[in-house]
């Protein structure tokens, strides 16, 4: 089994996939302090984050794609970033450009505007690109990803596939071919087929996309190789996938969809962290509690039954938590699991960043 | 039935509740994961249908919560995935978009005009409103975060489109989010402080920018007060969970004064329960009565 310390230790990359509302990007800034301490250097990139979150981190706002050191007290360092998609794709036409005027063409094409602002589809090819950067950024020796938080979070490991095999279609291939004035003159097996995307989405849509990917042409081969290794260091050994959940049954929902799309994925789950746990307090069961609120009096009798729905919260909560590991094990059996407990108030600074560090850097129970 | 039918008597309260779910047809629920905004969108319809009105419960998600089966209640799931496709059949044109699927098109078609499902997701909604398929028709909406981009998504692809059949429609689905006689949003939260900011964020955000008309905003999973109690004679493992408690609720205040300050809405609080999913729907139906009966 392997420890969450480990998991710092070792990997280059570290996927944090969870619903919203479990403490996703509190968990994966607790990692990457976990990891700082261990004396890495760390960057936690984190993808549509909470502003609040940003706040505690000490990140600001509409910083783009800016890097950011977290003062630590530590032998590694954390650095923090968001993802900025415009930039991203910005940056990747420059990278991947013959000559400037061409990356410029590029860039002020009218689709290629509106395909750049944060459409859900392509936030994930460049979640995927920007992992790709980090990764090979030698500042950093782990990167730590905060996916979004929404049930389709895993859609930017296919991505890479998907726009690899977008860019070699027939139809893509077609629309890019140089020599041809427009998408007009198809040959005849085409013709059918881009009257009816034209039916749908529109002529202008349609022309806009291939003056795009005429501008395109010539840089999408890059495109894929980046796209491809990315793809290719997901599902190796040096990238690591955590799930963060909370014990809440809709959380737990959302957890067992995670579980099974990884499982289709043939990507391997070893962790688990139940964030958000109830604390226990004292001995009793929530049944003795509230047996102890019927026998007493006053105030002594208030508390007790105070402490027996907390004393319940957490009993739930375990047994909700126990339930989810026992279903996930059968498809990961290696599977291993650290809890951090609830706090009163919400992560706030960086103070409870560091609480919830210590409570996943312990040795599991 | 139990926690129900005590609150659903006199004409009056029953009048509250047909004026606040026939104010508009469409009653879309958004909020982030975690608040249960399933639940409540489940506890409204529930609400609707036994207050005599015919009512839609619309899913873009798979269902998660059982809700009771109600003669008047219909539940439906309407999935992006599978919006381009559909709106292919209907144009009549089933077969082609087979082949589309087949040979990756459909692909190319999102990628060139993205945003396109959530569009079609609204339309079918709208078609739903025009064809006066049911008196109310309550949207579960979609998981997470995704809400903002749904509702934004007419306004991008028209900015990317420009002219077209989907360009029109961008335009009938914007022209009903934005007549509050048509639809409302329907933001809910929790009183801690992250979903509370998160959540005034998201209803100026689409205020401002689709004019959508929002009903009170609904606080779910309200924690009981906590009294003040004398605890010098209290142990120390006690005197410890009931700081905790009591930490808990000032937490809860703060959030609840924030969401107060940041948007001007009234507040409809609901309490947490520790329920099965159908026990709670009963639960929170019940609260909601309540607390809509209260507003006027």
């Amino acid at each position: 089994m392997t420890q969450l310390r480990a998991i710092t230790e070792q990997s280059q990359v570290i996927v944090t996939c969870g619903t919203g509302g479990v403490g996703k990007t509190s968990v994966a800034a607790a990692l990457g302090v976990v990891a700082a301490q261990q004396g890495r250097r760390v960057v936690v990139v984190t993808i549509d984050p909470a502003r609040r979150l940003l706040d505690a981190i000490g990140l600001e706002d509409n910083t783009g794609n800016e890097i950011q050191q977290v003062p630590l007290d530590s032998v590694g360092e954390l650095w923090v970033t968001m993802l900025d998609v415009r930039e991203t794709f910005d940056s990747l036409v420059r990278d991947t450009s013959p000559t400037v005027e061409r990356a410029n063409e590029v860039m002020q094409n009218s689709f290629y505007r509106s395909l750049s602002r944060s459409l859900s589809g392509t936030r994930d090819y460049m979640a995927a690109e920007r992992l790709y950067n980090l990764h090979n950024d030698p500042r950093f020796d782990l990167v730590i990803v905060d996916t979004p938080p929404s049930r389709n979070a895993l859609d930017f490991l296919e991505s890479p596939e998907r726009l690899a095999r977008f860019l070699k279609h027939p139809i893509v291939r077609f629309l890019v071919a140089p020599s041809r004035g427009g998408f007009r003159i198809a040959n005849a097996a085409m013709q059918p087929v881009l009257k009816a995307i034209s039916g749908i989405v529109g002529g202008d849509a349609l022309t806009g996309a291939a003056a795009f990917l005429r501008a395109f042409d010539g840089m999408e081969t890059e495109f894929s190789r980046r796209a491809l290794a990315v793809a290719a260091t997901l599902r190796s050994d040096a990238t690591h996938f955590v799930i963060v959940t909370a014990p809440a049954a809709d959380a737990l929902t959302e957890a067992d969809h995670f579980v099974s799309e990884l499982s289709r994925l043939r990507i391997s789950l070893q962790h688990v962290v139940a964030n958000r746990m109830p604390p226990t307090f004292g001995a009793l069961t929530a049944a003795e509690e509230k047996e102890q609120a019927r026998v007493t009096t006053g105030d002594l009798s208030t508390a007790h039954s105070i402490i027996a729905g907390l004393c319940e919260d957490a009993e739930n909560a375990r047994t909700g938590i126990d339930a989810f590991l026992e279903r996930t094990q059968v498809l990961f059996p290696q599977l291993n699991i650290t809890y951090a407990n609830e706090m009163p108030a919400d992560i706030h600074d960086m103070d409870s960043i560091a609480i919830l560090a210590s409570q996943l850097a312990v040795h599991p129970s | 039935m139990r926690l129900f039918a005590p609150t659903l008597t006199g004409l009056s309260f029953i009048m509250e509740l047909h004026h606040f779910f026939t104010a508009q047809r469409v009653l879309i629920v958004a909020g982030k994961g975690g608040v249960g905004k399933s639940a409540v969108a489940g506890a409204l319809a529930s609400l609707s249908a036994r207050s005599g009105l015919r009512t839609l419960l619309v899913h873009l998600d798979a269902p998660s919560a059982v809700i009771p089966a109600h003669e008047l209640l219909e539940e439906i799931t309407v999935s992006p995935g599978r919006a381009l496709t559909d709106y292919l059949s209907s144009k009549g044109m089933g077969l082609l978009s087979r082949q589309l699927s087949r040979s990756g098109i459909v692909e190319l078609v999102a990628t060139t005009a993205p945003g396109l499902d959530d569009l079609l997701v609204l339309g079918r909604i709208k078609a739903f409103e025009r064809e006066l398929r049911a008196d109310v028709i309550i949207v579960d909406g979609p998981a997470a975060g995704h809400a903002l981009d749904l509702m934004r998504a007419p306004l991008q692809l028209k900015r990317a489109i420009g002219s077209g059949p989907i360009s029109s429609q961008a335009d009938e689905v914007l022209a009903m989010l934005s007549d509050a006689h048509r639809c409302k949003v329907m933001m809910v939260t929790t009183p801690a402080m992250t979903p509370v900011s998160e959540t005034a964020e998201a209803a100026d955000d689409i205020v401002e920018s689709v004019h959508v008309n929002l009903t009170p905003v609904v606080v779910n999973k309200c924690e009981a007060l906590v009294p003040a109690i004398d605890v010098t004679h209290l142990s120390a493992d006690m005197r410890e969970a009931y700081q905790y408690a009591r930490d808990k609720q000032s937490a809860q205040e703060d959030a609840l004064a924030v969401l107060t300050d940041s948007l001007e809405l009234p507040q409809l609080h609901l309490s947490r329960h520790r329920l099965n999913s159908a026990e709670l729907i009963e639960a929170i139906s019940g609260e909601l009565s309540t607390a809509i009966a209260g507003l006027s």
